[in-house]
């Protein structure tokens, strides 16, 4: 004799299996995807171009013209911050050069030949590329190591605003703490963003040795010459957030 | 069969509708913006302390940095030259510093002057041994801060001249009182002593302005070396220091050459 079971579910509730793997597995998973993608360092923090005070391009300045980073940030090998200029520097070309220009109010106004109640205040330039406050970035230490410009500011060179160009997170910088060798160059060629190191000649030059001497693996051997410490040091929390 | 294709149109539309946020974070991390980023998880990203030249509302003139104090140095700004001699300390100098200090050979390095009887002259030598590297570091310095009006040879056509001569080709008003930089290479440089040239490159001359505060005390004396060195790789030497016949063979030239232009501007 055949006993009639406890409970058997409606065919009815079918849809409750469809309802269940959609609500437990699919739209978590695509929630997390799309959060993971939405609020990555990349798509927030990349390609933040504040407007300035003075429409200054790079691209016609350090691009076109030709002129050296350090011209302008003249502390960066030897303060941990690269320094943005005083008025003055903007006034070394520019108290001859297109001095009546519109586009320089701001400056005229800092340096007092302008409004007499901004006379001696700072341009207020907007910070672009911004670290948070509990990380220490030295780039003396950067730069005097081969670590050229472009890796944290990209292509600056090409900027008519300038925007940030990475996305400074920490898992991007530990990118490079962990193996440093690939984004190393000579010193002297930090501020030369155009560099590729394809001019065997030039590099030889850089380096002081001739073109027979080079070494196979450019990366490793300026990893030893510049005295990088090791990566267990440069992953140390000490090293960043001392 | 019917009822199946229209679940089958549900889901497609409803996967396509699930897209559609993907596409506009795509759009967006292509776009530049001028809102400030957009932090999620506030952590301590922004704590109250002044980093460099961060803005302040406690002084008058809006700056956490406050300026020198008139007649101090910085601790950077000293050059710490030995009793005798500048040594250069291989540590700290590409910092600028040299080894300390008495106040007669730190007065000579910092204003290019010596006391002869009370009264400053132009040091004719550099005040720093010369080496290969310092040579060097003077061309990095040059290439740098002189380049861009006086070109990388020094014969004062660089990249900012050539543009203000291509501005004025145009007409253009931007142009302005612009003069073109001197050929460093020519005898008014070379005819300087070294003293001098440092005093230009630290207080300006002419329309050139001064660049104390761009290059420290001991890139300047590179830089003098520096041009130095280019004078003697193009052959510029002072008229005085050519030897007796050519002086006097030029002498003549010269005067055959200024009355030749002569006649033909009366002409």
């Amino acid at each position: 004799m055949s006993e009639r079971p406890f409970f058997v579910f409606p065919k009815w509730s079918d849809w409750l299996t469809k309802v269940i793997v959609i609500s437990t597995l699919i739209i978590p998973v695509y929630l997390v995807i799309l959060i993971a993608y939405g609020c990555s360092a990349r798509t927030l923090n990349v390609n933040y171009a504040p407007k300035q005070p003075v429409p200054y391009s790079h691209a016609f300045h350090a691009g076109k013209l030709g002129i050296n980073c350090e011209y302008c940030h003249t502390d960066v090998k030897r303060a941990a911050y690269a320094a943005l200029p005083p008025t003055q520097t903007c006034l070394n070309c520019h108290s001859l050069i297109a001095a009546k220009s519109r586009k320089l109010q701001a400056i005229r106004n800092s340096y007092g030949t302008g409004k007499k109640s901004l006379a001696g205040m700072s341009v207020p330039w907007i910070k672009v590329d911004d670290l948070p406050d509990y990380v220490y970035f030295n780039h003396e230490a950067h730069v005097n190591a081969g670590i050229s410009c472009l890796v944290c500011h990209g292509k600056v060179n090409e900027m008519t605003r300038v925007y940030q160009a990475k996305p400074f997170n920490m898992a991007w910088c530990l990118n490079c703490h962990r193996n440093p060798a690939p984004y190393l160059r000579p010193r002297n060629e930090v501020t030369n963003l155009n560099w590729t190191g394809k001019n065997k000649v030039k590099l030889a030059k850089d380096l002081g040795l001739t073109v027979a001497t080079l070494p196979h693996n450019l990366g490793k051997y300026l990893l030893k010459r510049y005295h990088i410490p090791s990566v267990k040091l440069l992953t140390d929390c000490e090293t960043c957030h001392h | 069969m019917k009822r199946k294709t229209r679940n089958v149109y549900i889901y497609v539309n409803i996967g396509l509708a699930a897209l559609v946020p993907f596409g506009l974070i795509c759009l967006a991390r292509h776009e530049r913006t001028t809102t400030p980023r957009w932090a999620i998880i506030q952590d301590m990203d922004k704590q109250p302390y002044y980093k460099p030249q961060r803005p302040s509302k406690l002084f008058a003139d809006g700056r956490a940095m406050r300026p020198h104090i008139p007649g101090t140095l910085a601790q950077q700004d000293f050059i710490f030259v030995n009793q005798a001699e500048v040594r250069v300390h291989p540590k700290t100098w590409a910092k600028g510093h040299v080894v300390l200090a008495s106040k007669k050979v730190y007065d000579s390095v910092l204003y290019g002057q010596k006391l002869v009887h009370g009264q400053g002259q132009w040091l004719t030598h550099i005040p720093i041994p010369l080496t290969k590297r310092f040579v060097e570091r003077g061309r990095t310095e040059f290439n740098i801060f002189c380049e861009p009006c006086h070109g990388y040879n020094g014969r004062g056509n660089g990249p900012v001249n050539r543009w203000d001569q291509r501005l004025r080709k145009e007409g253009s008003p931007e142009a302005g009182t612009w003069v073109p930089p001197s050929n460093l290479l020519g005898p008014g440089v070379a005819y300087l002593s070294d003293g001098l040239i440092y005093n230009v490159i630290a207080n300006g001359v002419g329309t050139m302005a001064s660049y104390k505060d761009q290059i420290p005390v001991v890139d300047r004396w590179a830089i003098v070396s520096y041009v130095r060195a280019l004078e003697k790789s193009q052959k510029v030497v002072p008229v005085a220091k050519l030897p007796y016949p050519i002086r006097t063979r030029l002498k003549s030239l010269t005067v055959k050459l200024n009355a030749k232009g002569k006649k033909k501007k009366k002409s």
